[in-house]
């Protein structure tokens, strides 16, 4: 009977002693959650307040990135989604510090990877941002240039060169990600190659009469335009 | 001293540069020495160049006849500014002198102007030019100066009396110009620097960015305490600049009736978008740094008037209004997201209708475009967009504008379209309380 009742108890001393064992560690770990919530808390409430204080909603404005926040149907402020960003990181980060006092082989392993994985994140998301800003910038300033220069087809030309840049971006964004590297790098060259040949062909082929008008109406601007004697200032 | 003999400066690298005491433009050693040298002078002449051998001999020649005549007890000085000159700029105002005293009608040989010649300093363009001007009149602490173009073809030597007479004897410190212009040409002016400087300041100063002034030693003491010359000022903002600081700081101002303006082409591949940016850019940068004077003024006031006025024969200047409506409606279909977020969709209602109009019957309401301009300096005070892309996308809507009143005058006469002018001012003066209560 009494070694009946032992080999009923003993897996659960076992699994008691265990616990026993474990609780120093997930006391340790919602600890460490815990002070990183707190952390990702203050920290947000920091970045928020000294990005408001530097205005940066209205250099956002500026920059296009509202305006790109809402095509993305994101209606909070920059200053506040920004802030977001940075709690949730936070709060993963110390998700994954907490489980790596579980002392567990496979949790550790996936807390090395994770980190090591950072750094890619970060500079991947920092492309895109700026990249995106970078591309809206050098868009508008197209059409206003164009524009400027009478040139009928200024927006397409922008959005064209604006989607060329977010295409360069993505690429460079996703080969930073390492997420299958040579077909990206492949896709690019193929997409990137194809949008030039597919102009070049339009143009080209499909577009000479377009290409003539568009080249006579430019080369007859100009000339009309250094037959222009008005002194603007 | 003679002019022929009057020392330039040497090739460049042969000597060290110096520093004045308190000051911050680099001055070579032989313009430091000649500096020591003249110790003192009445009057300068500026003359800012950059490539001009062509024409700077005739601007050095009126200057120096203009100085033996009209002031010929006083010591001048005339310093040629040049921003490193390749077509032998330079050696042209080292070489130029007058000939023949008989000829200007002076009985007895005057002491010629002496002449520096020095490259000047910083991002190059007129307003580092001028820089170096007043450092060089500050150090000479002269009573007057005065800066014209070395592009000039109608230059005479009554320039210089009618920019300097005013400074000299009778207490004025700052003469602006005071050109008749072909009735299309300085459009600028016309409608946006002329009716908004106007308006600002309460001041009539008719050509604000002529090019050529007058002023007293005092203001250049003066210009030199701002720290603007890493900034437009030092390009092509300066003369906006000069003529703001004067009027908003309550200097004694004066205009000069100059005659007719004729200077070199223009090179027309040149940017108008560039142009205009650096101009309204200077004037909207002005306005931050002068709200507090600006909000106060209500209306204008005339300022005195110097020199007799004449009618001018002016050539004729084409004009190609199709292409300026054709820049505007492209304008309207591309660059609609940028009007709507800084004029506000009702002004952008008003300027689609024009669209509608066929170019025979095309008018930009005067009301309308005040409001334009004004939306304009509140979106750049309000930082809604980089002010390159912001000032740059004015283009079109200057361009439909000046259209619109190269059409309104183009059966009238000189002063019929100088009333149209005014008309325009009025309606900026009249609307200035929807920009000081914008102004936030």
């Amino acid at each position: 009977m009494s070694s009946f009742l032992q080999m009923i108890f003993e897996p659960l001393k076992e699994v008691y002693l265990k616990f026993i064992n474990f609780l120093p560690n997930l006391l340790a770990m919602l600890i460490v959650i815990l002070i990183g919530v707190i952390a990702a808390r203050i920290v947000k409430a920091l970045l928020v307040h000294g990005l408001r204080a530097v205005k940066f909603d209205s250099w956002s404005d500026r920059m296009g990135l509202t305006s790109a926040m809402r095509k993305g149907d994101l209606w909070s402020k920059p200053t506040e989604v920004l802030g977001a960003a940075v709690f949730w990181v936070l709060i993963i980060v110390a998700f994954m510090a907490g489980m790596s006092t579980l002392k567990l082989d496979a949790i550790d392993s996936l807390v090395a990877r994770f980190v090591l994985y950072l750094p890619r994140a970060f500079s991947a998301v920092i492309i895109l941002v700026f990249g995106y800003i970078i591309a809206g910038f050098v868009g508008r300033a197209v059409v206003i240039a164009a524009v400027n220069q009478g040139f009928h087809y200024a927006r397409l030309l922008a959005e064209a060169v604006r989607l060329l840049m977010i295409v360069l971006v993505l690429a460079m964004a996703l080969e930073q990600l390492q997420v299958a590297p040579e077909i990206v790098v492949a896709a690019f060259s193929i997409l990137f190659g194809g949008i030039v040949l597919a102009l070049a062909i339009a143009f080209g082929v499909g577009g000479i009469d377009a290409a003539k008008r568009i080249i006579a109406k430019e080369s007859l601007d100009r000339k009309e335009k250094h037959q222009e004697e008005i002194d603007h200032i | 001293m003679t002019a022929g003999a009057s020392a330039s400066t040497a090739a460049p690298g042969v000597v060290a540069p110096t520093i004045l005491p308190g000051r911050t433009v680099i001055f070579r050693k032989e313009v430091q020495q000649q500096l020591e040298r003249i110790s003192k002078a009445d009057i300068l002449i500026g003359i800012p160049s950059y490539n001009n051998a062509g024409t700077i001999g005739h601007v050095v020649r009126a200057v120096q006849v203009g100085l033996a005549k009209y002031f010929p007890d006083r010591k001048a000085v005339i310093v040629n500014s040049d921003g490193g000159s390749v077509d032998g700029t330079t050696e042209v105002v080292t070489g130029t002198t007058i000939e023949d005293f008989q000829s200007i009608l002076l009985h007895h040989r005057v002491e010629p102007a002496m002449k520096i010649v020095t490259p000047y300093s910083g991002i190059p363009g007129k307003g580092s030019a001028f820089r170096t001007v007043f450092e060089i009149a500050e150090a000479l602490n002269v009573k007057g100066c005065a800066v014209v173009d070395s592009d000039l073809r109608s230059i005479t030597p009554e320039w210089i009396e009618l920019l300097l007479k005013p400074i000299m004897e009778s207490d004025f410190d700052y003469v602006a110009p005071l050109y008749h212009r072909h009735k299309f040409d300085g459009t600028i002016t016309n409608s946006i620097i002329y009716p908004l400087t106007r308006a600002l300041y309460g001041k009539r100063v008719r050509q604000p960015i002529g090019g050529d002034f007058g002023f007293s030693g005092r203001v250049a003491k003066f210009y030199l305490t701002k720290d603007v010359w890493e900034t437009d000022v030092a390009r092509y903002g300066i003369d906006i600049w000069m003529t703001t600081t004067a009027v908003a700081n309550n200097f004694k101002i004066a205009q000069a009736f100059l005659g007719a303006k004729i200077h070199d082409p223009k090179d027309p591949g040149a940017d108008l978008s560039s142009m205009l940016y650096q101009v309204v850019n200077a004037a909207f940068e002005l306005m931050e740094t002068y709200k507090n004077e600006w909000k106060q003024v209500r209306g204008s006031l005339e300022v005195p008037t110097f020199g007799f006025r004449y009618t001018v024969g002016l050539e004729h200047v084409n004009v190609n209004v199709d292409r300026m409506l054709n820049v505007f409606r492209e304008g309207i279909e591309n660059l609609r997201d940028i009007w709507i977020e800084v004029l506000g969709s009702g002004d952008f209602r008003d300027i689609e209708s024009l669209m509608r109009r066929s170019n025979a019957e095309f008018r930009f309401p005067k009301g309308l475009w005040t409001r334009i301009v004004y939306d304009y300096a509140i979106a750049f005070h309000k930082k809604k967009l980089p002010a390159r892309h912001l000032v740059k996308s004015l283009t079109p809507l200057y361009l439909g504008k000046t259209a619109s009143f190269i059409k309104e005058v183009a059966d009238k006469g000189p002063l019929e379209a100088e009333e149209e002018i005014d008309k325009l001012c009025m309606v900026f003066e009249e609307n200035k309380e929807y920009l000081t209560r914008s102004w936030t």
